[in-house]
């Protein structure tokens, strides 16, 4: 498949939400959300077949700056993207510092005024934020939020959230238990559900306790501290690279403290015919040329599905085992930039800051 | 006044320790529902425990299971359900769901937001308050200076740990048993499968030639090197911070009744106008209780492994 072949797709019927919805007027049909970590990629997706794209503003995104965007950058984008049928959300994922939650505001208002249909969030604090500003806007609750169980969908229902991002651990179960207990959209990442290791998205700060960096120019330089969880400090990936682990008896065995997800394939007719709303495409750091490939294979996965009642996925394995291959290649590359990246950040860095709220007493680093 | 707090999972842990230190207690130990008699996990328990501090004159918080699947919710509504028997001051959860469960069970308990209930701006303290949270404990990635602020700008009481491990990640699966294949695993008469609690033991994660190190408890990771903010109380308080806490999860007795006294003494000083009393034995003892060192957390807007003194 081409990607010219692929700009002729139809596209789905949405609700003024920008949702495909079941219904006799406007039949299901999920949406395809991917990646967009800059201006080039969000152009490449768009011209595949993606049906919305998702790109993070400069340091509000929790990506290292190079996967995020410029607003100059990201408008263009929406632009682009809005001119071929295609939605564009925006990732304002990280947790704000209490400190700026004025300039958070303000993007938030910008990138609606340009025409962003949603915002993928964290905060709660936020969410309702959002939902004050734009009430016709569409939120999604990021991976980040760290959910475990059906009711924390009736919470973010309640608090005024479109849809939520379901855990890496989830699978149909789990999905049909949401389904029963609120009636919050969802959105799955395309990852194969994954049940053992350290997946902890939003319940994670290790990076951060082991590495600072502050922010850096390109992010713009913000009042409060970095950290991973709000856009500068990098997340280093620390739980996909090799630890010792034992006890003080015990030699340590090596190991990683999470298991690979792997691309999405044979769960996918399951989850459609449970009505997931949006499955999303992670990939903001990848090369582009990956990312046009897969939006590609994944157009033509749910197009298969969803028009011809192609469910038998095994026709699709040879294709999925060579884009596996890709994306593991791909992201062994990505932590290994990552972790020697966190060796260039000494702790030395936290000698530029003076003790906040210090009056008489010198802040001193200590070595206890 | 302050208010000083700690943990206690179970009551063998009630049994060996001397809380005499501490105005308030958190029962259970909120990352494993397997634990051995956690408080968290067994309402059966509860009821001798409360008493028993109650008559030593502590405010008493029951925790509840910080990561919860749909499968562990019957026994979270259990512990609600008998929470709501017995003089608790308050109940702790860390997870959003639960304060729906909380709300829709009717309970009037004030609820207190827990480590990893995510708490990072004043805007989701106003959120939570909605929701019937009255007393948060801040993402250990804030500085002092947003916790401050935080405190503020909101009507909701804010706890400060001061001393302890920093919980860092919480899992919903055993990471020692996920990889100990030499575990023989037991099952019950019901063919369930049953932890045999390789947790007794100590475990580390250590990387970059000891630099970085951890401490795995399982489901939880904590920091290897122990937060210690003693030399800094009375920056807290003269900040009108007021609720402190000691992160004791998996301390022996010696560490608690230590770190209790010691934080005690030093608010009492504190409080008592004493602003510059040398704390150098106290931080000797509290460094021979620690394995891997000290360490400020994130208060001072450095990595969390690093250490502030008070110069």
């Amino acid at each position: 498949m081409t990607v010219s072949s692929l700009q002729a797709r139809s596209k789905p019927c949405t609700s003024n939400l920008g949702i495909s919805k079941h219904s006799a007027d406007t039949p299901y049909r999920p949406m395809l959300l991917a990646p967009a970590g800059s201006l080039e990629m969000a152009k490449v997706v768009v011209d595949a077949g993606a049906d919305a794209l998702y790109m993070g503003p400069l340091g509000w995104s929790r990506r290292p700056f190079e996967s995020e965007m410029t607003d100059a950058d990201i408008r263009e984008a929406i632009d682009y993207a809005q001119s071929r049928g295609c939605d564009a959300r925006i990732v304002l994922n990280t947790f704000p510092s209490p400190l700026e939650m004025d300039a958070f505001t303000d993007k938030v208002k910008l990138f609606g005024s340009w025409g962003a249909s949603g915002f993928i969030v964290t905060d709660v604090g936020a969410i309702r934020l959002i939902r004050e500003l734009l009430p016709q806007t569409q939120i999604h609750v990021s991976i980040g939020s760290g959910i475990t169980n059906a009711m924390d969908g009736d919470f973010y229902q309640q608090l005024g959230a479109d849809l939520l991002i379901l855990p890496y651990r989830w699978g149909e179960a789990e999905i049909d238990e949401v389904r029963d207990t609120s009636s919050i959209g969802l959105e799955v990442f395309l990852f194969e559900t994954v049940q053992t290791g350290k997946i902890c998205p939003g319940k994670c700060i290790m990076s951060s306790y082991l590495k600072y960096r502050d922010w850096q120019e390109v992010e713009g330089v913000r009042d409060s501290h970095g950290s991973a969880n709000r856009g500068a400090k990098e997340c280093y990936r620390v739980c996909q690279t090799h630890w010792g682990f034992g006890t003080d008896e015990t030699a340590d065995q090596q190991l990683k403290l999470r298991s690979d997800a792997q691309l999405m394939l044979d769960q996918l007719p399951a989850y459609i015919d449970r009505g997931v709303e949006f499955f999303k495409l992670s990939g903001r750091e990848r090369p582009i040329e990956m990312i046009r490939d897969l939006v590609c294979f994944y157009r033509k996965v749910f197009d298969a599905i969803i028009d011809d009642g192609q469910t038998d996925m095994s026709i699709y394995h040879p294709e999925i085992e060579i884009l596996r291959q890709r994306w593991s290649k791909a992201k062994s590359r990505r932590v290994g930039t990552l972790m020697a990246r966190a060796k260039q950040y000494g702790e030395g860095n936290a000698n530029s800051h003076t003790k906040p709220n210090s009056n008489a007493n010198a802040a001193v680093i200590a070595h206890a | 006044m302050f208010e000083l707090a700690t943990n206690c999972a179970n009551p063998k842990q009630l049994r060996q320790t001397d809380f005499s230190a501490f105005d308030a207690v958190y029962l259970g130990d909120f990352s494993c529902l397997d634990y051995p008699n956690n408080f968290s996990a067994h309402p059966e328990l509860l009821e001798a425990a409360v008493t028993q501090l109650k008559a030593q004159g502590k405010k008493v918080y029951l925790r509840l299971y910080a990561t919860p699947g749909n499968e562990d919710l019957p026994q979270v509504r259990e512990m609600i359900e008998a929470s709501k028997r017995l003089p608790f001051d308050a109940i702790e959860v860390h997870n959003l769901g639960v304060l729906r469960i909380l709300q829709q069970m009717g309970s009037t308990l004030p609820v207190h937001l827990g480590v990893f209930g995510n708490l990072y701006t004043d805007a989701s303290a106003r959120v939570l308050k909605d929701f019937g949270v009255t007393r948060v404990y801040p993402n250990p990635e804030l500085s002092l200076t947003e916790i401050h602020y935080i405190r503020e700008q909101t009507p909701i009481e804010i706890i400060l740990p001061v001393h302890g491990k920093i919980p860092l990640v919480i899992s919903e699966t055993c990471f020692i048993i996920e990889n100990s294949p030499e575990t023989p695993k037991k099952v019950d008469c019901n063919g369930k499968s049953v932890c045999n609690f390789p947790c007794s033991q100590d475990y580390w994660l250590n990387r970059s030639n000891g630099q970085w190190v951890l401490k795995d408890t399982g489901r939880m990771t904590l920091s290897g090197k122990d937060l210690c903010m003693l030399e800094h109380i009375p920056e807290l308080l003269s900040a009108g911070q007021q609720f402190f806490y000691i992160q004791s999860h998996g301390e022996s007795p010696e560490y608690v009744e230590t770190s209790g006294k010691l934080y005690r003494e030093a608010l009492l000083q504190a409080e008592a106008g004493l602003l510059n009393n040398d704390q150098s034995s106290g931080m000797a003892a509290l460094r021979a209780l620690s394995k891997e060192g000290l360490c400020n957390g994130y208060y001072f807007e450095g990595a969390g492994q690093t250490y502030i003194a008070r110069g």
